[in-house]
């Protein structure tokens, strides 16, 4: 195994199974926080179609809502809202000196609480008819 | 190398800026989500319904200050993931400019099009 | 079963260029004995192996710009007979005096005071001396130089810019008033001694910094061993007032405090248990308070 002299980073990817519950959350936190912010913009855009009329408005809505790879992507935009909030709610405390030696435990916690959100949300959000 | 350190610096402000609009997110992001997909069916939104909704000052001005603090956090969030990638200099500069102006013509998009959506002006 | 597996032909090659080829009587038995020494040494080292119940494997970063045929850094596997008690440090030290003397690393006081030990053990900033390889689960150990710093030769990193960020807080104790007598004491009430007391544990090993995957990124972060040098003096309730704003003016600098993304890594690497995270999220809370104050 060769490695050259400089040896990356420690955040880099190769050293994944070393990262802690700390890095895992940052990591998350920040993918999650550009994923939003990139769909405020796209969201903002699509509501736009609200200046041009109602015909527009209505027709566009429906019709991405009629797709089916749009519901899957609403329940990923879920999932990432969720966790983004109950990981930020997690950092609030950590800002305010509350619980930090339970900071890994709170991470799990908003893991663990993200995904059983998500499942428990999946019928709402697939179930609704594709018109 | 502490005297190189400028005294009119306003991180702390962005900081705390950041951890407030961050409570404020928590309550309407959440809110928002439970309206919009399990009260009211995303698929089922029409500009009717939309309208009726946004005609509440109440409600409009909630969804206002939701784009204000969501467009700072998240902006001020994309800056600061910046600078700890080690962004300085002219290239900095540059990309708070591009980020200000960015914010500030999506607040200003987002307002006309809640405007269009209310008849309460 | 042949135990020195690591490279040491440079060293071979360099003695051969620099013998003189016509032999003088006293150059052939000093050359014998010294083969005979080595023999004996090699010998030595077997038996000790093979009487050891257990070995380890240390898998050791090897590098060297002066040297040719060392400019590519690799890794050498040492076989080490196991005792119970042992640590990282005394690993390599066995390593160092039974196969190979050119192994580079620093090491003084053996007992996680003197901080110059912090390695990189199993993909973790750890100190060699206060690392039992017992606790390591691994039957293999690889160390590494501390990341995020240049690395000099084999194990030894250039601590410099780590020693520029601790001076750029100015750790030093500074008073308003000092007492008329020269000998009088300076005293401080416990419970400012509690508060300040894990912040004075700290040995300068660089663990903290090495981990950050801030100060990876930011060079002029101030990182979390100065950020934890400046709580020392900021919370004490001996420092002066002017000197504490100066301080905090120092931490809340873009570089400063705000970089800090609370990822616990330092945390969790100190060898000395000093909570850094919390000493850092009490000081941003002390500059945003201290510039409420001026709103």
């Amino acid at each position: 195994m060769s490695q050259s002299y400089n040896r990356g980073t420690v955040e880099d990817f190769g050293r994944w199974r070393d990262f802690s519950a700390g890095m895992w959350a940052w990591i998350f936190h920040k993918f999650t926080g550009w994923v939003l912010v990139g769909y405020l913009f796209t969201h903002i855009a699509v509501l736009s179609t609200a200046i041009q009329g109602e015909a527009l408005y209505n027709g566009t809505l429906q019709g991405l809502e009629a797709l089916l790879v749009v519901r899957f992507l609403e329940v990923g935009l879920l999932a990432v809202a969720v966790f983004h909030i109950l990981n930020g709610l997690r950092l609030l405390f950590v800002d305010l000196g509350i619980g930090l030696e339970a900071q890994d435990k709170s991470f799990y916690a908003s893991m663990v609480l993200t995904g059983a959100i998500v499942v428990a949300s999946i019928p709402t959000f697939l179930g609704g008819k594709l018109v | 190398m502490a005297e190189h350190y400028s005294s009119f610096d306003r991180n702390g402000s962005r900081w705390l800026l950041q951890r407030i609009t961050a409570v404020f997110l928590i309550g309407v992001l959440a809110f928002h989500f439970m309206l919009l997909h399990f009260v009211n069916h995303a698929a089922e939104v029409t500009l009717a319904g939309t309208t009726a909704r946004m005609s509440s000052i109440g409600y409009f001005t909630t969804m206002w200050l939701f784009l204000v603090t969501a467009t700072f956090h998240g902006v001020n969030g994309v800056y600061n993931a910046l600078i700890n990638q080690g962004l300085t200099g002219t290239r900095k500069r540059a990309v708070k400019w591009v980020l200000v102006v960015a914010g500030v013509l999506l607040i200003a998009q987002g307002t006309r099009v809640a405007v269009a959506m209310t008849n309460l002006i | 079963m042949s135990t020195i597996e690591q490279e040491t032909e440079t060293e071979e090659t360099t003695d051969e260029s620099a013998e003189p080829t016509v032999e003088s009587p006293g150059e052939r038995r000093r050359a014998e004995k010294q083969e005979r020494a080595q023999a004996r040494e090699d010998q030595r080292v077997d038996e000790e192996i093979d009487h050891s119940e257990e070995t380890i494997t240390l898998k050791v970063f090897r590098y060297d710009p002066e040297v040719e045929g060392k400019e590519e850094p690799r890794f050498d596997d040492f076989t080490v007979p196991f005792h119970k008690g042992m640590t990282v440090l005394d690993a390599l030290i066995y390593s160092r005096d039974h196969y190979d003397s050119s192994l580079t690393f620093r090491h003084s006081c053996r007992q996680a005071v003197c901080g110059s030990d912090a390695l990189f053990i199993n993909g973790r900033q750890r100190l060699a001396c206060k690392t039992q390889i017992a606790d390591l689960d691994a039957g293999t150990i690889r160390i590494e130089p501390l990341p995020h710093q240049e690395v000099v030769k084999d194990l030894v990193v250039d601590m410099e810019h780590f020693y520029d960020q601790m001076e750029a807080v100015e750790p030093y104790f500074d008073a308003d008033e000092l007492p008329d007598d020269e000998l009088e004491e300076q005293r401080q009430d416990r419970e400012n001694r509690e508060k300040i007391k894990m912040s004075t544990r700290c040995i300068w090993c660089g663990a903290c910094m090495s981990s950050c995957n801030i100060a990876a990124g930011d060079n002029e972060y101030l990182g979390p061993a100065a950020i934890n040098k400046a709580y020392r003096f900021a919370m004490d309730e001996r420092e002066g007032e002017q000197r504490k704003q100066e301080r905090l003016r120092i931490i809340e600098q873009e570089h400063g405090v705000w970089r800090c993304q609370t990822q616990f890594s330092c945390t969790e690497v100190c060898p000395k248990d000093i909570p850094l995270t919390e000493h850092i999220q009490e000081l941003k809370r002390e500059a945003v308070k201290n510039n409420l104050k001026f709103w």
